[in-house]
């Protein structure tokens, strides 16, 4: 590798780091926020008793699921302009990829709750629980341990799926590399681009790991 | 005291439960055996509506309950009957998440909303009556199933019910854990908790019971004291049952 090679190199690192740290984290952060409230709000709806809810929750899953998140963003972003809704990328970015991880956690949340042996809900309404009561105190925090290796691979995934907000000009990571590679070698910004992802991840399934660990100080297996 | 007027329950097509009427006093422990598929666990969640009855009617202390023609059950209703009971399972059903200790004191503060501290006195002195005060910040898979089943009794003690529901509590035990649990349900009829148990031991029963009621088929074959219902059963049917226990 020549010198040139190496000089770009450095001199990328800090404002690819910066896009990564100013924006891909925090994107990433708020989304991931939301779309668990979303799909907790989604899992109980569906597994409500109340028809209405349960219908809304079902169709807003199969919309999301069923179509591309890329799609979905260039809809949030370009289309909603002409019917004059319009979103700073970041805020426009934000509601894509927290409607993204709503629908699909929300099966995560809604399978780990099922998972709950019927003897926790008995247990807790003998003690005298309403249905709101034995969810938070009992079956939720019992589910959320079922749900961190799925959701940390939805965490995961979607540290990465940001890189789509590039597409819809905000500057992120990907974009930073790409403003950038459009100069100068292109095959080793992406490159660059990719370490520092994977470097993201690599910290991400370490506190995976931490938190499987605390949360099995209760359990026998 | 409770009572219950000819409650009918149905799951499907299957009638378990045709019409029973049942009556304790206060301070009593009746108890319910019978072959498997009588109806007898049936009846015991009736008491606390972890199975709602489709007719009939529910009294205990100055909740009453009538389910006939009713669709679905107030929820005040079905809380202010179960604040009054405590149930203790089969599979003990302890929160595994919670220590010995957040498992007797979580009803008293979710529930009854007390402050930490008391109900952190009051879990204390359960857990001495059921002998585990050195077990308090275990977890539970940390004990061996008669130690989780004298916690589970001491949970259903904790929000101070009118009366404790046992189900069949010694079935999922070793044979040796039994007598520690047995002995606790003991202590608690000496002191005069008012109790409805379902269990297959029938030497405890005798012990324990002032009342015995033999179901069968959905109904209520026998009832009477011990010594009328173990000793000296009228129906043939009853006697057939006794006599394959005993021929264990």
């Amino acid at each position: 590798m020549d010198d040139r090679k190496i000089q770009i190199l450095m001199d990328s690192l800090l404002p690819l780091l910066k896009a990564g740290v100013a924006f891909t984290i925090p994107l990433t952060l708020v989304s991931f926020a939301i779309g668990l409230i979303l799909a907790v709000i989604t899992a109980l709806a569906r597994l409500s008793s109340w028809r209405i809810p349960k219908l809304i929750a079902r169709f807003y899953v199969w919309v999301i699921r069923g179509t591309p998140l890329l799609l979905q963003l260039f809809i949030i972003f370009f289309g909603l302009p002409t019917v004059g809704i319009i979103l700073d990328p970041f805020i426009a970015a934000v509601i894509g990829f927290s409607l993204s991880v709503g629908a699909y956690s929300s099966e995560i949340v809604r399978a780990a709750i099922i998972s709950i042996h019927k003897g926790q809900w008995e247990a807790a309404f003998s003690v005298g629980m309403t249905r709101g009561q034995a969810l938070r105190r009992v079956i939720l925090p019992q589910a959320t341990r079922v749900t961190v290796p799925p959701l940390a691979n939805s965490f995961i995934s979607l540290v990465k799926d940001t890189s789509l907000a590039a597409s819809i000009t905000y500057v992120e990571m990907l974009r930073t590399a790409q403003q950038i590679a459009v100069t100068y070698e292109p095959l080793l910004l992406y490159c660059e681009a990719g370490v520092i992802y994977l470097l993201f991840s690599t910290v991400l399934s370490a506190l995976q790991n931490y938190l499987e660990k605390r949360f099995d100080r209760y359990s026998a297996s | 005291m409770i009572e219950i007027l000819d409650i009918h329950k149905s799951f499907g097509s299957l009638e378990v439960l045709k019409g029973i009427d049942l009556k304790l006093e206060h301070g009593k422990v009746l108890v319910i055996i019978g072959p498997s598929g009588s109806g007898k666990t049936t009846l015991l969640r009736c008491l606390n509506l972890l199975e709602v009855p489709d007719r009939g009617s529910i009294i205990l202390g100055d909740a009453k309950i009538d389910f006939t023609g009713v669709k679905k059950v107030p929820q005040n209703s079905v809380l202010s009957l179960r604040r009054k009971t405590g149930m203790v399972f089969q599979s003990y059903n302890l929160f595994p998440h919670m220590t010995v200790l957040g498992n007797i004191m979580e009803g008293q503060i979710t529930v009854q909303k007390l402050p930490k501290e008391e109900a952190r006195k009051r879990a204390l002195a359960l857990l001495d009556k059921v002998g585990l005060s050195d077990k308090a910040d275990s977890y539970p898979h940390q004990l061996s199933g008669g130690q989780q089943q004298r916690v589970g009794i001491a949970r259903a003690m904790a929000v101070e019910p009118e009366v404790l529901l046992f189900d069949e509590p010694t079935s999922a035990l070793d044979p040796e854990l039994v007598g520690e649990v047995l002995k606790v349900i003991k202590q608690l009829a000496a002191e005069g908790m008012t109790m409805v148990i379902v269990t297959h031991e029938m030497k405890f029963a005798a012990d324990v019971a002032d009342k015995i009621i033999l179901m069968d088929n959905g109904n209520i074959l026998e009832e009477g004291t011990p010594k009328e219902v173990l000793e000296h059963p009228k129906s043939p049917r009853a006697l057939q049952f006794l006599s394959r226990l005993s021929g264990e």
